[in-house]
């Protein structure tokens, strides 16, 4: 049964120079209990995607088509009151850089409760404080730290903080947003095991947003392959990175150096991402597709299934992929 | 280690140490060490990698060696000369030797001056060349880093350019003088995996053209394993490993380096087992500045041995040092050379 | 337009050109930018109207040597009547013209004003840049000194000053604003050399071996500069307010006929709520310059920090 369900959403922002289409025309659907991964460079609308599904767009940002189905209800008809209510209790997220925006200035456990108590008002501070202590068991943070203020932790103590405040309101639903890219790789593997963990044993279901594909290929059930606010490649982890499909899949998954397998060049991708104020009729990847014909760059490309749970939006891959 | 080829760069025990703020009423802050006796030796045309993670102190190292820091004890040597405490002009005529490029490329340029300016400014500190021959070294600069053609570029201003294109004018900005010797900070670490995977092309280019030496600092295991011909991996300032960067990765001997691998995510989800598990979940209780600098993490450390004595590095194969006392059987525990 | 042609013309292949004139195609963005606020062409053309007056200060004397701010006299009025057609804002006690005074003050207003401004700003920006790069003990010294400058109450001195010297000339006033003024500056400026001194453009800057002179003068002040002139229109304000200020209270130069003099005459010679032509003309010009300053200063702030531009969008 689909927890989150996306058609065909469209979201831009309001700018100096005119509309900037970010997200374009995206779909996709999210299982109870499994975890989405979205890949991309910077400019992708991989971050505006996300804030898009809580609602949390800034002022100049819009969300112009499509309808986003949770559990069920569309999340764009409801009233400020309603997401309100949805957000933190059935939708939590943890943004960029979320552990700067730990508030200094107040102990860790005063925040998380905070977090508990602005959503179920009928406890009082002493329960809020148990459940805060059952969740640093659970992130595996100590319990002898709780009344530390932020400037007392590392940074994967203050992301384990985030991630406990996230779980606060035991939400079906995490949108995490890059949260590992400023911890050093020893400490992002430990969280990305506990995630992991958390994740079997309650069944929340994520969406992973990140720039970098082998943490979302390590983490996530499923991939989609983000470039210029269009989705371009969707399907089963394994199926997109054993047989990447899309032009810039494949370009991308080569840029980046391995550990093993054999020393390959590395090859750059040629070329900038479009504009995305006046963003190109045809296939927005044509102009630096290595595969690219004319007829690319004049009809935006269709949707091609390649096995049911494996697609691609490209013109020429009916003809080059395999099954 | 190879005595045939020259060996450009050396760091010698070198020691630097930080003071954190000092407190009201003269209370001294707390010492922190930040190198605690590295040795490092670069040879002439060689990528050498220098990996760790945050705190480690390999950004330090860099610092030093452009010399915009002073070692608290030892020496540095740039071709045999000791070149540790130099004055204002041996100062400046070391960095036309010696060159940086930094991390971040959206501050390390100066917002106010153009793509031209920018890369011509060491050329008119070093007073090179007349007005048309500094114009053709610069042209000849960004060609070298793909900001072809040059015209398009020189009047450009680093808020209309891409990090990566930043980055490059960066890179364009060491290489003008020609320097024997580059340190690279994690330059590509602010940028996207395809504008890092050109970064690293031009880095090899620039090696094959012109033998420039390189010192390539970096968190990534993987990226080091790309670039570069020998890899030295850091830990909270000491170093724990050097050896041939293919060696380092596939045959890793300190518990440490082996941590780093295990930490990588890896494409395929081979069933969440990890290949080394060096690592123990809660660390240990150490006294400060005693003993092995890892023993707080070490799985294999010996809770005597390892907490008293500090591991020098000892030789293993041909080129490849740790800094173990349980990295193999049968390890040659004599200090005779370092690495 | 022209925008467009500077563009053609400038930005080609020619490099020597484009390097001369590229501050021509900042200069341009930064007026669109300062165009857009509504504060800043109201002080600018408020500004714009005094100016127009200060220069035409000197007509009125050519016309008629009655019209004379300070020596003129009218032979047949000797003492302070209201406005009429020979005399559009009226007489002051001694029968001289308000209107000419009142245009001779918007010259003073703006020499001292400026003058002083540019004088404490100067001086400001270079203490302030020298303590923020040498630091330690230089710091320390420039900075002990700014604090003792800070602390002294102004106008006790320049009353001791008045007592010692007689009356006071108007530049000595000048002189005495800025040599008070500037440590104020100087603290902003030491702030942001501080900063600048350790981004990374500045070391790249020393990696590639230049000089402290290079540094301080290339990097440094062109990136302190704009906050230079920003504060000097705040100096500018209350230097004007000041100098009103010691005039009113009869330390000004008697030889000099500004706003505060003005004020000064009303006040001593009883006129304060005889004459409302006399009184509120020159009160009214103080307030209005020093405001038309201050939103001048507001809008160039929105030019100089493109993070107070409204602006949407993202990245």
């Amino acid at each position: 049964m689909a927890l989150l369900v996306a058609e065909n959403l469209s979201v831009g922002y309001q700018a100096q120079k005119g509309y900037l289409h970010a997200v374009e025309g995206v779909s996709f659907s999210l299982d109870a209990g499994k975890s989405l991964g979205f890949v991309g460079e910077s400019g992708c609308g991989k971050t505006t995607l996300g804030m898009a599904v809580m609602r949390l767009l800034p002022s100049n940002g819009s969300i112009r088509e499509g309808r986003i189905l949770f559990d069920g209800e569309d999340l764009l008809q409801k009233t400020d009151e309603e997401m309100r209510q949805v957000r933190w209790q059935e939708i939590a997220m943890i943004f960029q850089a979320a552990m700067n925006a730990l508030n200094p200035v107040h102990r860790i456990i005063d925040q998380i409760a905070e977090a508990i108590l602005t959503h179920t008002p009928s406890l009082d501070k002493e329960e809020a404080y148990e459940q805060v202590r059952g969740l640093f068991q659970l992130v595996g943070l100590p319990e002898d730290r709780m009344r530390d203020y932020p400037h007392q932790y590392s940074g994967g103590m203050k992301q384990r903080a985030i991630i406990a405040m996230a779980l606060a309101c035991k939400p079906k639903l995490i949108i995490a947003d890059e949260p590992t890219t400023a911890l050093d790789v020893i400490v992002q593997d430990q969280i990305l095991e506990e995630t992991k963990n958390l994740q079997r044993e309650f069944g929340v279901s994520i969406i992973y947003i990140s720039h970098d594909i082998s943490i979302v290929a390590d983490i996530c059930h499923d991939i989609g392959v983000m470039y210029a606010g269009q989705l371009v490649e969707y399907g089963a982890r394994e199926e997109v990175f054993d047989n990447p499909l899309h032009p810039y899949t494949k370009a991308l998954l080569s840029s980046y150096p391995t550990l093993t397998g054999e020393k390959s060049q590395l090859m750059p991708i040629p070329g900038e991402a479009p504009n995305l104020i006046n963003p190109p009729f045809g296939c927005r990847f044509s102009d630096r597709c290595t595969e690219a014909r004319v007829s690319c760059r004049s009809n935006p490309p269709v949707w091609l299934e390649i096995t049911p749970t494996h697609k691609v939006s490209c013109h020429q891959c009916g003809k080059h992929c395999e099954k | 280690m190879d005595h045939g080829e020259k060996t450009i760069l050396e760091l010698d025990r070198i020691v630097k140490k930080y003071r954190t703020k000092t407190f009201l009423f003269g209370a001294r802050g707390q010492e922190v060490i930040a190198l605690n006796q590295i040795s490092i030796k670069v040879t002439r045309g060689e990528i050498f990698g220098l990996v760790g993670e945050s705190g480690s102190g390999k950004t330090t190292a860099g610092r030093l060696i452009v010399r915009l820091e002073q070692p608290r004890e030892g020496k540095i040597y740039l071709d045999g000369h000791d070149i540790t405490s130099l004055k204002a002009k041996a100062s400046k005529a070391y960095s036309r030797r010696v060159q940086m490029i930094f991390q971040d490329p959206y501050q390390s340029l100066n917002p106010q001056f153009s793509v031209f300016d920018t890369i011509s400014e060491p050329l008119i500190i070093h007073k090179i060349g007349n007005t048309k021959a500094k114009e053709e070294a610069v042209w000849r600069a960004m060609k070298s880093v793909g900001l072809s053609p040059p015209y398009d570029f020189a009047h450009r201003y680093p808020h209309q350019l891409s990090g990566g294109q930043r980055q490059r004018v960066a890179i364009a900005r060491a290489m003008v003088l020609n320097p024997d010797f580059v340190v690279a900070d994690e330059p590509t670490s602010m940028l996207d995996a395809s504008m890092s995977a050109q970064i690293f092309n031009i880095l090899l280019e620039m090696r094959k053209k012109l033998n420039v030496s390189v010192l390539f600092i970096t968190h990534s295991l993987a990226a080091a394993r790309y670039l570069c011909d020998r890899i030295a991996v850091i830990y909270r300032g000491n170093v724990v490993e050097v050896g041939p960067g293919d060696e380092v990765i596939e045959n890793p001997k300190h518990p440490y380096t082996k941590a780093l691998i295990d930490a990588l995510p890896q494409f395929r989800n081979s069933g969440d087992k990890k290949r080394y598990q060096t690592l123990i979940r809660a660390e240990r209780r150490v006294p400060e500045h005693a003993g092995c600098p890892f023993f707080s993490r070490c799985k294999r450390a010996d809770p005597v041995k390892c907490s008293r004595e500090k591991p020098p590095l000892m030789r293993l194969g041909d080129s490849h040092w740790v800094a173990c006392f349980y990295a193999e059987p049968g390890i040659k525990t004599s200090s005779g050379d370092n690495a | 337009m022209t925008r467009e042609i500077i563009k053609v013309t400038v930005f080609n292949n020619d490099i020597g050109l484009s390097e001369r004139f590229h501050w021509i195609g900042r200069l341009l963005e930064g007026w669109s930018i300062y165009k857009k606020n509504l504060l800043g062409k109201i002080g600018l053309t408020l500004l714009f109207l005094f100016a127009l007056m200060a220069l035409c200060s000197f007509i009125p004397p050519l016309v008629n040597p009655m019209y004379q701010p300070m020596a003129g006299v009218d032979p047949d009025i000797s003492y302070s009547v209201g406005p009429s057609m020979r005399h559009w804002l009226g007489t002051d006690f001694m029968g001289r013209d308000i209107l000419s005074q009142l245009l001779a003050g918007a010259r003073i207003a703006f020499m001292v004003g400026v003058s002083a401004a540019f004088m404490s700003v100067f001086l400001g920006t270079v203490i302030g840049m020298i303590a923020g790069y040498a630091g330690r003990f230089t710091d320390n010294l420039l900075m002990r000194l700014a604090d003792m400058i800070m602390v002294m109450p102004a106008l006790l001195v320049l009353l001791m000053l008045a007592a010692l010297f007689g009356q006071l000339s108007i530049w000595f006033i000048v002189l005495f604003i800025a040599l008070f003024r500037w440590p104020g500056v100087s603290r902003v400026i030491r702030a942001q050399t501080l900063s600048l001194k350790h981004r990374p453009f500045v070391e790249a800057a020393r990696v590639s071996g230049a000089s402290h002179l290079r540094i301080i003068f290339r990097h440094i002040m062109p990136n302190v500069l704009p906050l230079s002139f920003l504060y000097m229109t705040f100096q500018v304000t209350s230097a004007i307010i000041v100098e009103a200020a010691l005039a009113f209270l009869g330390f000004g130069d008697p030889g000099t006929v500004s706003w505060g003099m003005m004020l000064q005459w009303v006040w001593k010679t009883g006129h304060m709520f005889r004459a409302p032509y006399w009184l509120l003309p020159p009160g009214i010009c103080i307030s209005l310059i020093t405001l038309s300053f201050y939103m001048l200063g507001r809008a160039m702030d929105e030019v100089l920090d493109p993070r107070l531009r409204k602006e949407g969008g993202t990245d």
